[in-house]
């Protein structure tokens, strides 16, 4: 293998693999939390998507319309809390595993009858369809903008976890709510910005996202809402680092198989895959990063 | 648990038979469809299914069928076979005479089967899979759509008669029958004639990550002369795009799920070049002189014009259902379906006739090629295959 050709897979797993970090994150935050998976969570990466389709044709720079997007995901996350899980946040896990599916359902089904069925055009940045060339392997700009851009949301994210007295908060109630609460922490603020975060963390992947493909279609966020639950289990519920991890290595497994299987073998890359998952799974029940033995995360 | 639907749905279906002999007045002529509206076959549906309706409304207008008005009712299908079957059983107990079947094989199939049992004919508005047969489904059932052996012919044809591009590098979205089944007609049609398949690589809808295929493409040791990608949307922007963006121009070829504004947009003025499909039909009087006519028809029904061809789909199923009718002079399904394998037909979609029913009523049709430059599509002619691949 030449020089070449390890920097392309290497740029392909970085590129993959942030995204992919990002999209876990978003749902082991308020995991570890509320320990429910957010069903909805994917319609955040759409509602973006498709604040990006309306704004299309606006005068705005683009950066303005992405921002727009993005705030409207973070707005989409916290509605989610409020509409779909604080009313039926006292009953019992099992309502808010079905609110979150009926409103993960009705944004869908918005998207249907009120825009369309069929692929709708977003608009990009000129320097997403731009390259440059390393060791002569062409690069499409827009992949390093997504790894340059998933590193620095996350050290910004480790920052405020661990530097400020919100971050702090947060990693509390997720360690132990009711002893959280005891110490004074507004639980219903705290669970509203975990959502909140969420939501950030949607609206940036969906930029990138659809920076590949330059449109959006209303089932456009099951296949992040998949990849961040699979990165998540690999990685482990329970840990924020597990998502990160598990995100990067489902990315290594993906491109790595669709790098190494003949094409005979790639057309059942998916079982591959879900068979190291699996494997996965069988040495490390709980995910690569355990968490620890209280049963709550850190 | 499972039964307890079936139960209801048996048992409302026994009371709707009842009223059956009421519901349909003797002056109208029912036609049934079960279309989705939701789920992953509406984009294929709901632009066949506003089709239909303008098309019914046109011709009710001008006397109707027979003389008798045109009654259209559709209900969701939901992307899910079971309902669609479910959808066409309450629409044939209610009096349908003829049925309306969603645009695909796995989700028209069961709409087919059971007009077939109740020996009505149906006609799916897009399936293209030469699974959707009179072997597989009987002989009163019909798609209006081209097969994929048409399809796939046309664009190797295209490719290697026309410009003469000898070598072809083939990617397979490997998720539905649609897509493979193209790609190997393809393949076929286009070795059959001489041409040389440099390579056929896998993709999965959904991945959106062409990047080891594309190492694989760039590492073959000659560059192919044209790329045939059997995909759909959303992911076939995310292809095209990728091989574009590392500066790949070598042309670009597909099928009628490149038929889509959406496609077009997302390629814009910098990726949307060289590319190539074979489609069903051409929003324009090039390709049909009444094409205008039904432009009008449906912007009057709705207010906007068609933003996909597709809707000329939903519109000829409706009319080729109208002239075989007035041929047969009647809704019986034999009668009728003897009106479609005996006559040619001069459709928005192209001259369509069908072989035998135990030829599988095949249909003979012509397609219309589409190029893409700089994101902006144009009409490119009607083609028809002189010997598509056997399915």
């Amino acid at each position: 293998m030449d020089v070449g050709t390890i920097l392309q897979f290497t740029l392909d797993v970085l590129n993959l693999g942030s995204l992919y970090a990002l999209m876990a994150l978003g749902l082991v935050v308020i995991y570890g939390i509320l320990k429910l998976v957010n069903f909805a969570y994917g319609e955040l990466v759409m509602v973006a998507g498709y604040t990006l389709y309306l704004l299309n044709g606006s005068p705005l720079p683009w950066l303005i319309m992405a921002l727009v997007a993005v705030c409207m995901a973070v707005i989409g996350g916290i509605t989610t809390d409020l509409v779909a899980f604080r009313p039926v946040r006292a009953n019992s896990l099992t309502a808010m595993l079905i609110t979150s599916f009926a409103f993960s359902t009705l944004l869908q089904n918005a998207a249907l009858l009120f825009i369309s069925p069929r692929a709708r055009n977003v608009p990009l940045p000129e320097i997403f369809t731009q390259s440059v060339t390393m060791l002569g392997v062409i690069i499409p700009v827009r992949n390093l903008i997504t790894i340059a851009s998933a590193f620095i949301l996350l050290g910004a994210f480790t920052l405020v976890m661990k530097r400020t007295v919100l971050g702090m908060a947060l990693r509390a109630a997720a360690s132990n709510f009711t002893m959280a609460r005891m110490v004074g922490i507004p639980a219903n603020f705290i669970i509203t910005v975990a959502f909140a975060i969420s939501g950030l963390f949607a609206g940036v992947v969906a930029m990138l996202w659809l920076g590949r493909i330059g449109a959006v279609v209303p089932g456009i966020g099951l296949e992040p809402l998949l990849v961040a639950f699979i990165a998540c289990v690999i990685g482990g519920m329970r840990s924020l680092v597990g998502a990160v991890v598990g995100g990067y290595l489902l990315a290594l497994i993906d491109v790595s198989f669709n790098y190494a299987l003949p094409p005979d073998l790639l057309s059942f890359r998916d079982a591959f895959t879900f068979t190291m998952v699996i494997v996965i799974l069988l040495l490390r029940p709980s995910g690569l990063i355990k968490g620890p033995d209280t049963g709550k995360r850190t | 648990m499972k039964n307890i639907p079936a139960i209801f749905t048996g048992l409302l279906a026994a009371s709707v038979l009842m009223a059956a002999s009421v519901a349909v007045a003797e002056d109208e002529i029912f036609i049934g469809g079960a279309l989705s509206l939701t789920g992953v076959q509406a984009p294929l549906d709901e632009p066949g299914l506003k089709g239909a309706e303008v098309a019914v409304k046109y011709l009710n207008d001008r006397g109707g069928i027979l003389g008798k008005q045109v009654k259209f009712e559709n209900i969701d299908g939901k992307s899910d076979p079971v309902t669609v079957g479910n959808n066409a059983v309450d629409l044939i107990d209610r009096g349908a005479q003829l049925i309306v079947a969603p645009c695909d094989f796995d989700f028209g199939g069961p709409a087919g089967r059971e007009a077939q049992k109740s020996g009505l004919v149906g006609i799916s508005t897009c399936a293209s899979d030469p699974l959707y047969s009179s072997w597989s489904l009987g002989d009163k059932q019909f798609t209006l759509s081209m097969w994929n052996t048409t399809m796939g012919a046309a664009a190797a044809e295209y490719a290697f008669n026309e410009r003469g591009w000898k070598t072809a590098y083939v990617v397979t979205d490997q998720f539905i029958a649609y897509t493979k089944s193209l790609s190997k007609y393809f393949v076929e049609h286009f070795e059959a004639i001489g041409g040389t398949v440099l390579a056929d690589d896998a993709y999965t809808q959904g991945d959106q990550d062409f990047s080891a295929q594309l190492a694989r493409l760039r590492g073959l040791e000659s560059q192919p002369d044209v790329i045939f990608i059997s995909s759909y949307m959303p992911d076939l922007a995310t292809i095209i795009r990728s091989i574009r963006e590392v500066g790949i121009t070598s042309p670009i070829m597909g099928g009628d799920s490149y038929d889509d504004p959406g496609l077009w947009e997302a390629l814009g003025e910098t990726f949307g070049s060289d590319v190539y499909f074979i489609t069903h039909t051409w929003m324009g009087s090039e390709a049909h002189p009444e094409m205008d006519q039904f432009i009008a028809a449906y912007q009057e029904f709705y207010g906007s014009a068609p933003d996909t061809s597709f809707v000329a789909t939903g519109w000829d199923t409706i009319m080729l259902m109208a002239q075989a009718v007035e041929i047969a002079g009647t809704t019986d399904g034999e009668a009728v379906a003897a009106a479609l394998e005996g006559n040619e037909f001069s459709l928005l979609t192209g001259t369509l006739s069908y072989s035998s029913a135990e030829e599988g009523h095949a249909p003979d049709k012509s397609a219309v090629l589409v190029g893409l430059s700089e994101g902006k599509p144009s009409f490119m002619g009607w083609r028809r295959p002189e010997n598509p691949p056997a399915p």
